[in-house]
């Protein structure tokens, strides 16, 4: 199983505290700024910010799955990410389906951040006293792993539906299977930068960096959903300003990905005699 | 949304879908990279990934058989056969590759003699690996895992769909907490295990405890959400 790089934490260069600011007043940011500004101009064009908001949250997820799994796990780290979807989605429906019941359906969203956040301290709580797991930020980690989750989950589910109400979160997201996609693009955002840069040379920044790439990949793919259920327009919105920012931080990726190596070279084909 | 007799009966549901899950996971050989690479014993893949494969294909059995009926008997029986099936077809199949392609023995490393064939394992054991393939018992430890998870994730399903009539929502739902349960069990394994047989399953009562309040404050909240329009 894959286990973490160094033990005891990995080292880290912006601040866990700074970067969850970040990620989740971008979230709500992006969220609350997509409501507003589409519900008061009439149109559903700036879904986009929602999908910005999500990326947010996943950077701040997988900064948190690379502070839990600098330590080692055992269990390899798609495992934490699927944990927090896992807790994500039962905190977005939650805080939806609760602020349509209370007619507040823009309340949704924190009511859904605060469940899943202190579900997830839940958990790291049992992780650490009942699993004996020990491990200092487990508590926090998970925290801001489940608040990630749900913010993504909610985040790319709104640049699907174009709408907060949770009729139509339903009606377009969840009926339509959507939310499957989103699912997995989304805990691939926050699993895989981890997942695919541990080691003893793991650094942030390259880390983080592959978090916001993946992220943009997934906002193509719910632009591609989007297709179905918003206007064209919105859509296309969505699927280039993904596109774009997909290219921009691959790039970005691997000027990093050069840096942190000893040398690039191209191998070329197999020679004939391994053939 | 009033918590009469029934949604207690619908919370309690939940919550033993949850521990099925959650000590299910025990029984299932996971053995990880290592066993993808033939060098320990059960399937090569994560307790997650695995979980989730059986647990979607059981929810999938599940649904269709709720389809027809409301009756909780055959949805769970349903649950647990296509849980069982998608669980059997993969050890089977592995199995093949393992044995015919990788060209292991298959070998336990954690017992001296196969509890159910009785055969001898060290032997068999390659020098520097803790076992290969998926012995007999691992296979019959894996179906009961499976049985297990299949059950519990119909039980958490019946519910949810019995509060809110929307099989989409349900079902997502139900794998969140599905996940969550998985994800706490293997955990509790550290990532491997053989089966029934293998020391680390004597851990199985921290993971009933873990599993008993994380589904419980899910299942809290289940029961109060609604179908949508």
């Amino acid at each position: 199983m894959t286990v973490g790089g160094g033990a005891g934490g990995a080292p880290s260069a912006i601040d866990p505290k700074k970067l969850r600011v970040y990620g989740l007043a971008g979230a709500l940011v992006g969220i609350y700024l997509a409501a507003i500004l589409n519900s008061v101009l009439g149109t559903d064009i700036f879904s986009i910010l929602a999908a910005a908001g999500a990326v947010a949250a996943a950077v701040m997820g997988a900064n948190a799955v690379r502070r839990v799994c600098g330590y080692g796990i055992g269990t390899g780290v798609p495992s934490i990410g699927m944990l927090a979807l896992g807790m994500g989605i039962v905190g977005a429906s939650f805080g939806l389906s609760t602020a349509e019941q209370l007619g507040i359906s823009m309340a949704g969203v924190i009511i859904a951040l605060v469940y899943a956040m202190v579900f997830g301290y839940i958990v790291g709580a049992i992780a650490n006293k009942v699993m004996g797991f020990n491990i200092p930020i487990m508590e926090e980690g998970l925290t801001d792993l489940s608040g990630a989750g749900a913010m993504a989950i909610i985040g790319w589910s709104y640049a699907v539906s174009g709408s907060l109400a949770y009729a139509d979160m339903v009606t377009k997201v969840f009926n339509t299977g959507y939310l499957a996609i989103i699912f997995i693009c989304g805990g691939l955002a926050i699993l895989h930068p981890f997942n695919a840069n541990l080691g003893p040379d793991e650094k942030q920044d390259r880390t983080l960096v592959n978090g916001l790439m993946v992220g943009s990949l997934a906002t193509v793919a719910v632009g591609l959903c989007s297709l179905a259920t918003l206007s064209t327009t919105a859509a296309l919105i969505t699927i280039v300003i993904g596109a774009a920012a997909w290219y921009y931080f691959y790039v970005w990726y691997y000027r990093l990905v050069k840096r942190d190596a000893a040398a690039v070279v191209g191998t070329g084909l197999l020679p004939p005699s391994a053939l | 949304m009033n918590f009469d007799a029934l949604t207690i009966v619908y919370i309690l549901e939940i919550v033993v879908g949850g521990l099925m899950v959650g000590i299910g996971v025990h029984f299932v050989p996971v053995g990880g990279a290592p066993a993808a690479m033939a060098q320990a014993t059960g399937i090569g893949t994560g307790t997650v990934q695995l979980a989730a494969g059986s647990g979607l294909t059981g929810l999938l059995a599940a649904g269709l058989m709720m389809s027809v009926t409301d009756n909780i008997w055959p949805i769970l029986a349903s649950g647990a056969v296509g849980a069982m099936i998608m669980m059997d077809a993969t050890m089977l199949t592995g199995g093949w590759i393992y044995a015919y392609a990788v060209g292991a023995p298959f070998a336990s490393a954690k017992v001296n003699y196969d509890p159910i064939t009785g055969y001898s394992q060290p032997p068999y054991v390659a020098p520097g690996t803790v076992g290969q393939g998926i012995p007999t018992v691992c296979y019959v430890s894996g179906t009961i895992g499976a049985l297990m998870g299949g059950i519990g994730g119909a039980m958490i399903y019946y519910p949810l769909m019995m509060t809110n009539h929307n099989p989409s929502l349900s079902a997502l739902f139900a794998i969140g907490i599905f996940l969550v349960n998985a994800v706490l069990a293997s955990w509790n394994i550290q990532g491997t295990i053989e089966g029934f047989h293998d020391p680390k399953f004597k851990r199985w009562p921290k993971a009933f405890r873990s599993c008993l309040v994380a589904t419980l404050i899910l299942a809290l909240v289940a029961v109060t959400i609604t179908g949508g329009a």
